[in-house]
């Protein structure tokens, strides 16, 4: 789309690039459609957040609303703590995510015998396909206080049971864990192919001038590595205001004593609305999240761009 | 460069806006009315019409209903085929019905549980007028009392054809008999009994029940739930057992509730429930079936099956049925606990209620639906009672036939031999038979919330904070909580919700007088 508008040389001027670019730009159309259809299309939803809506008059034919639907997040008394515990979390997992994926694609590069490597990056990844609610009956058969696993060692040893599923303190370091547990495989992949594409002559330099492993690692691997950090952080910053409604729930339920440490805003509406099943306000909480993402979204690759142009999204 | 965006930007949006006109357009159908000249129902044309159910299709339930298929051409002239909305996904795929447009005539519907208020809201179902079930369904409007059509009333139109059934609404207790007899008793007959019960079976490391039971609780001080009103109706009850008292005792003030909670906070505490009941995913029955609680909670014929199969497994325990609510007289759930809607969309209504009317009334079809196909799944004993043949292929009373339940129609099990749960079983329910309470006038009342929709979201958002910790048990400060819940409450508009409810309340006994 960029290059239809590149210059303004007048509509004939236009539709020579047109023609010029012909190939490219048939390679370019499916892609287009597809985002046009996926992802435009579906934007028009958006006006259901404003509206009464009713099976018979359907999206179009529904009442107007003004902002009603959003008020009931907002008289909850939850808002603002279910949305500091959305980013929190999120911002929590991208870091310790990105830390832990970048060491373990390093630490796999490092490795030479190739069979322990393949193996263990097949163990990694396998988390990435257990669904969440396998996870949760999981999660639940280790912390549980009759029949946990944990409870059951500490018992059997003498000591006292700890009651995980009242404590909610506990939980941030369950859910960061499990999460890390979950995607760690699949993100190293993508930085494990980062590393994989740095010219080894590189590394070859390196070592002629005598480089230890150390200085391999932090002087040459990281900031080669640097560009795909950067999109993928960004990328992931894109979802900063939406809660994994798929953990959260299936790890912790509808446990109402863990809430101040695991409530994010989509169990919350989950909740809410699910008796109703109003849509209008679903959609309502859904634009509340993507405004709040698109404003952060832009003030990073803001900053972004002021540290270096090339990296930013657009 | 800023322009560019800026083009750019206006180019999507207008993209945008243009298919979204496209999809807007949307055609209407118009009725059609088939009556014949001399006023029968014309039904010359052949229709296929499309049922909704909820729950699993059992293995023969086609089979079954090829037989109510052949039934249905003959006196009809038309099909029935169904589709099922299994019990894991119906929360989330029977409003999708409607949003999507899904082309069908007919779905089971239920006050709170299945439904039935929220898709009214929405415009869902088919008003049915007076005339109009006269006309389609004479069988049905003989049959169905008027308090029935009373509580399927939403704002003075009925949008469902109530089964006509009696259920009591007080569940009652499965209890293991060794060790009722353990801490010397013979029988439970009341909450008090209950609580000594319970406190000395967690003294002795096994848990009393899976969890709070604050329905036994307030059904014992007299309460019910308040149709329509926010989480089904467990944070407004009135007093069911006493006709002249008009009041609305809502969770805010309600003395009752805290009392409740403390008793639970106490029994929590001495462990007579598992710390983890709130993340729990057992079944109802799991926790005596396996042996890890005394006791379990459920409806008189659901524990009667249960307790057999305990006691199959285990002779030794012995487990009995109790009635912790002894002697109180019986509330009978509302009809609307189970009944089938016309889809608002349903090109065929007419010929739809003709079918409904059929399976409701007629013998054969409703032994068909009811109990499968005769000689292969059950044999009739006389000609109000049936024995089993085989219930693995379709299942008595198991087919989501809940919605055309006809208790006039329906046969009751002859049992050859007998047990002693069996006995007691008969002996409750003769008890409960004679002993059925006065009508409240809320009784048929059913709570309209489409004004305050804002609100009831905003307090349901609450309850599994505050709520479900406390009738469980397992907060540290009941009075705290209990402030901080009342509080959210107040702040989430509950007030409003208790506004309207005793104005639409008002309204209702008004035009009862």
């Amino acid at each position: 789309m960029k290059a239809n508008v590149r210059r303004k040389e007048g509509v004939r001027g236009f539709f020579k690039k047109v023609y010029k670019y012909r190939v490219f730009l048939l390679m370019l159309l499916p892609a287009v459609i597809y985002t046009l259809i996926f992802s435009y299309y579906p934007m028009s939803g958006i006006v259901l957040a404003f509206k009464k809506y009713n099976y018979a008059d359907g999206i179009w034919g529904s009442p107007w609303n003004g902002f009603e639907n959003f008020k009931f997040f907002f008289t909850s008394g939850q808002a603002g703590m279910v949305t500091r515990n959305t980013v929190l979390y999120n911002v929590v997992f991208i870091f310790v995510n990105m830390i832990m994926q970048i060491a373990v694609a390093v630490f796999l590069t490092e490795i030479r015998n190739k069979h322990y490597r393949k193996t263990a990056q097949s163990l990694m990844f396998l988390p990435y396909f257990i669904s969440w609610v396998v996870v949760g009956v999981i999660v639940f058969n280790i912390f549980s206080s009759d029949y946990g696993f944990i409870n059951n060692v500490l018992q059997s040893l003498g000591f006292e049971k700890i009651p995980f599923y009242t404590t909610p303190k506990m939980w941030p370091v369950i859910l960061v864990l499990f999460n890390l547990w979950k995607n760690i495989g699949y993100g190293s992949v993508m930085y494990l192919a980062a590393i994989m594409g740095i010219d080894t002559s590189i590394y070859e330099a390196a070592a002629i001038d005598g480089a230890n492993v150390f200085q391999r690692i932090f002087k040459v691997t990281i900031p080669m590595i640097r560009p795909t950090t950067i999109i993928l952080l960004l990328l992931s910053v894109g979802g900063i205001f939406k809660g994994n409604f798929d953990m959260f729930y299936n790890l912790t339920g509808n446990n109402g004593l863990l809430y101040n440490y695991t409530d994010v805003i989509d169990t919350l509406t989950f909740r809410a609305l699910i008796g109703s099943n109003d849509f209008g306000m679903a959609s309502a909480i859904g634009l509340y999240q993507s405004v709040l993402c698109f404003i952060t979204i832009l003030i990073v690759n803001k900053l972004v761009g002021k540290y270096d142009k090339d990296y930013t999204l657009f | 460069m800023k322009n560019r965006k800026k083009r750019l930007l206006a180019l999507g949006l207008t993209a945008v806006l243009a298919m979204g006109s496209l999809a807007g357009c949307k055609g209407g159908e118009e009725e059609t009315a088939a009556l014949n000249e001399d006023g029968t129902v014309d039904t010359s044309e052949h229709v296929d019409l499309k049922m909704y159910l909820i729950g699993e299709r059992t293995p023969d339930f086609d089979e079954v209903y090829d037989k109510v298929n052949e039934v249905l051409e003959e006196k009809l002239n038309c099909s029935l085929s169904v589709d099922f909305l299994s019990w894991g996904e119906h929360g989330q795929k029977y409003s999708l019905l409607f949003s999507g447009g899904e082309d069908f005539d007919l779905i089971f519907t239920a006050t709170s549980w299945a439904h039935y208020e929220q898709t009214v809201a929405m415009n869902g179902f088919k008003p049915l007028s007076e005339d109009f079930i006269k006309t389609y369904a004479p069988d049905i409007w003989e049959v169905v009392p008027e308090e029935a059509w009373d509580q399927a009333k939403i704002g003075g139109e009925i949008y469902m054809v109530p089964g006509y059934n009696h259920e009591y609404t007080q569940d009652v207790m499965a209890i293991r008999g060794d060790l009722l007899e353990k801490y010397g008793y013979e029988d439970i007959k009341s909450m008090d009994d209950f609580k000594d019960f319970a406190l000395k079976a967690a003294a002795d490391g096994i848990y009393a029940t899976q969890g709070g039971f604050y329905y036994q609780y307030f059904w014992n001080q007299g309460m019910t739930n308040t149709s329509g009103t926010p989480f089904n109706g467990e944070l407004i009850l009135y007093n069911t057992q006493d006709p002249e008292d008009l009041n609305f005792y809502s969770i805010l003030d309600w003395d009752g509730f805290e009392d409740y909670c403390k008793m639970a906070k106490e029994m929590a505490d001495a462990g007579c429930w598992s710390r983890d009941t709130l993340n729990s995913s057992d079944d109802r029955q799991t926790g005596l079936l396996t042996g890890r609680c005394a006791s379990m909670v459920w409806n008189l014929a659901t524990c009667k099956t249960y307790a057999k199969q305990a006691n199959a497994e285990h002779p030794e325990w012995n487990v009995k049925l109790c009635d912790v609510n002894a002697g109180q007289p019986r509330i009978i759930k509302p009809y609307i606990n189970g009944g089938v809607a016309i889809n608002a969309s349903s090109k065929n209504a007419e010929r739809a209620m003709m079918v409904l009317n059929a399976m409701y009334t007629d013998p054969e079809l409703y032994d068909l639906t009811y109990l499968g196909i005769e000689g292969k799944h059950w044999e009739a004993v006389g000609d109000d009672q049936y024995t089993v043949i085989d219930e693995s292929g379709y299942g008595v009373d198991s087919n989501c036939n809940w919605g055309w339940r006809n208790m006039d129609l329906t046969r009751t099990e002859y049992i050859e031999d007998r047990t002693e749960l069996d006995d007691d079983y008969d002996a409750l329910l003769e008890e409960w038979n004679n002993n059925i309470k006065a009508d409240h006038i809320y009784d048929s009342f059913t709570f309209d919330s489409s004004k305050v929709t804002t609100q009831v979201a905003a307090v349901e958002a609450n309850i599994a904070t505050y709520y479900n910790p406390l009738i469980n048990g397992l907060v540290d400060d009941v009075d705290a909580t209990i402030d901080a819940f009342r509080e959210s409450l107040k702040q989430a508009g509950f007030e409003q919700i208790l506004e309207e409810l005793n104005r639409q309340a008002e309204e209702f006994v008004q035009s009862k007088q």
